[in-house]
């Protein structure tokens, strides 16, 4: 079992499986999942693509039940964990303006309080939203749909952040810049985080530590801590340091061994 | 004539176009008018062309009437009131046939999104009921119902209550699964997850599907008037035929026209509004 070396565990996995049924018969998706996450750590699920990756995330955001194991949370003060999800596609609503889809989650939990929206009028005014917010979605650039939908998931004042391939469907350029933003929002908001991804670069330079997954029926083959910060190295020279490289070259020879597609 | 200003041009700032934009402009400007100003002619010159032909004997005024002795009646009908009842009535009864179509099959569409399994229970009859000429109908409604308003609202909702709860239900069960996860994933239940997504996601072809049903309302009702109406355009156009008083006949058809058109009209306002 792959376990963070210190620290107490936020979020643990112990012995999960999971299935699909259908008429062609079970379709084992998560093969004995064992991992367990401290509070405040960017984790990256790194899989080829229809691996299960998603489906981990789903099983934390109790979305799915495993067929056996346990998915256990530890909380200071006994209250269940929030657990905010950020899909693949931003999925911001286009009757509603940029505020109003923010203001989603809080809506559908009853939860606008005063603290709540002073909380949403901070997240626009420092990460540089707060002019579009009376605008529709439909009128923004990719990058800014999904800074919008990452303010939308922190507004419920999530315990737990969960990244579903957020970057997936925007262009490379984008892409960079956007995964750049978000970490730096989560980080400096002190989120747990888990991104599930199968670019390599991206789980890099964006984790604490990666999970590399095997091919379905998905399994944890490697876990990788990355240490940039301890090897003196700023976030902003990651990609250009030797580092990326050498981490870089270890999980493409662990997902190659998988004889996957894997994008770089 | 002054046209409306495209969003497209509204949005350019005119002083900044160059040549090549300003002829581009002035040469969609002069097409849409060109359209329009071909329309125009194509109906006067159909309306001259039919007054002519009867004033020359070229067609039979008893049958055909004449666009000058169809306005004449038009303005005598008019004067004793007796017109205006009678489009009073077919607008009332189509509107609450209208009305009933929308809500009912907002009512069932709903409720089939919930319970999914019940849509597939109802689907074959639907599709059956659906298919049938609902003139077939009729009769058997009035037997049930007897003569009179429940009978032609009744034919009036028939014409496309099926299709409509089909169409939308569809337009339901296509919403993006994954943003029903969004909902999930912020603890959103399932009223909750059609109150914000599946609703208004399907504002557009609730609109689509009301400019269409208004059209079917109008033509149950006309039929329902036909067959057991004592009031209404649907029994004018049937009492002139009987008595031989094709003006009007057709002078009902020409409102019928002008009902449609300006429900239409009424709707593409919604929508922009929407």
């Amino acid at each position: 079992m792959f376990q963070n070396p210190q620290g107490k565990p936020f979020l643990r996995l112990d012995h999960v499986n999971f299935s699909y049924y259908s008429n062609l018969g079970e379709v084992k998706v998560l093969n004995d999942i064992n991992f367990s996450i401290e509070k405040g750590v960017f984790a990256a699920l790194v899989g080829p693509s229809g691996c299960g990756k998603s489906t981990i995330l789903s099983l934390i955001a109790n979305l799915l039940k495993p067929v056996s194991g346990f998915i256990t949370f530890y909380s200071e003060d006994f209250n269940a964990p929030r657990v905010g999800y950020m899909l693949q596609h931003d999925h911001l609503l286009e009757w509603r303006t940029v505020y109003q889809n923010i203001m989603l989650g809080l809506e559908i939990q009853k939860k606008k309080t005063t603290e709540n929206l002073e909380l949403v009028d901070n997240l626009l005014e420092k990460y540089h939203l707060s002019n579009v917010k009376k605008q529709k979605p439909s009128s923004l650039s990719g990058g800014m749909r999904q800074r919008i939908a990452l303010i939308r998931t922190l507004a419920i004042r999530p315990d737990l952040l969960l990244l579903d391939e957020p970057f997936s469907a925007l262009d490379y350029q984008t892409r960079l810049n956007v995964s750049k933003n978000v970490h730096d929002i989560i980080k400096s908001e002190q989120k747990t985080a888990i991104l599930v991804t199968h670019d390599i670069s991206e789980a890099i330079s964006m984790a604490d530590i990666v999970f590399v997954l095997t091919k379905s029926p998905c399994a944890i083959k490697d876990v990788i801590p990355i240490e940039f910060e301890t090897n003196g190295i700023q976030r902003e020279d990651i990609r250009k340091s030797k580092l990326f490289q050498e981490y870089f070259d270890k999980i493409w020879r662990e997902m190659q061994n998988e004889n996957t597609e894997i994008e770089i | 004539m002054k046209t409306p200003k495209s969003k497209y041009e509204n949005n350019l700032n005119m002083a900044a176009l160059t040549p090549g934009q300003k002829n581009f402009l002035r040469h969609q400007k002069l097409q849409k008018l060109y359209i329009f100003w071909s329309r125009i002619l194509l109906f006067v010159a159909f309306i001259m062309l039919w007054q002519v032909s009867s004033d020359l004997g070229w067609i039979d005024r008893f049958y055909f009437s004449s666009p000058i002795a169809i306005a004449q009646l038009f303005w005598h009908d008019i004067k004793d009131m007796s017109l205006l009842s009678h489009i009073g009535i077919t607008l009332l009864e189509s509107g609450i046939s209208f009305l009933l179509i929308i809500a009912l099959s907002v009512l069932t569409a709903t409720f089939f999104w919930f319970y999914p399994s019940l849509e597939k229970m109802f689907e074959p009859f639907l599709i059956v009921l659906n298919s049938l000429p609902k003139s077939a109908l009729a009769p058997l409604i009035i037997v049930w119902l007897g003569t009179g308003t429940r009978t032609i609202i009744l034919c009036g909702i028939s014409v496309g209550i099926f299709g409509c709860i089909l169409n939308l239900y569809q337009s339901f069960a296509q919403t993006d699964p994954e943003r029903l996860k969004l909902i999930e994933t912020l603890g959103g239940t399932k009223l909750q997850a059609f109150t914000k997504v599946v609703f208004p996601g399907n504002i557009p072809t609730f609109i689509s599907l009301s400019k269409v049903n208004i059209g079917l309302a109008l033509v149950g009702v006309i039929i329902g008037e036909f067959l057991a109406g004592r009031k209404g355009l649907g029994y004018l156009i049937i009492y002139g035929s009987q008595v031989f008083k094709l003006d009007m006949v057709i002078l009902s058809i020409v409102i019928l026209c002008i009902i449609a058109m300006g429900i239409y009209a009424l709707l593409n306002l919604l929508e922009k509004k929407i």
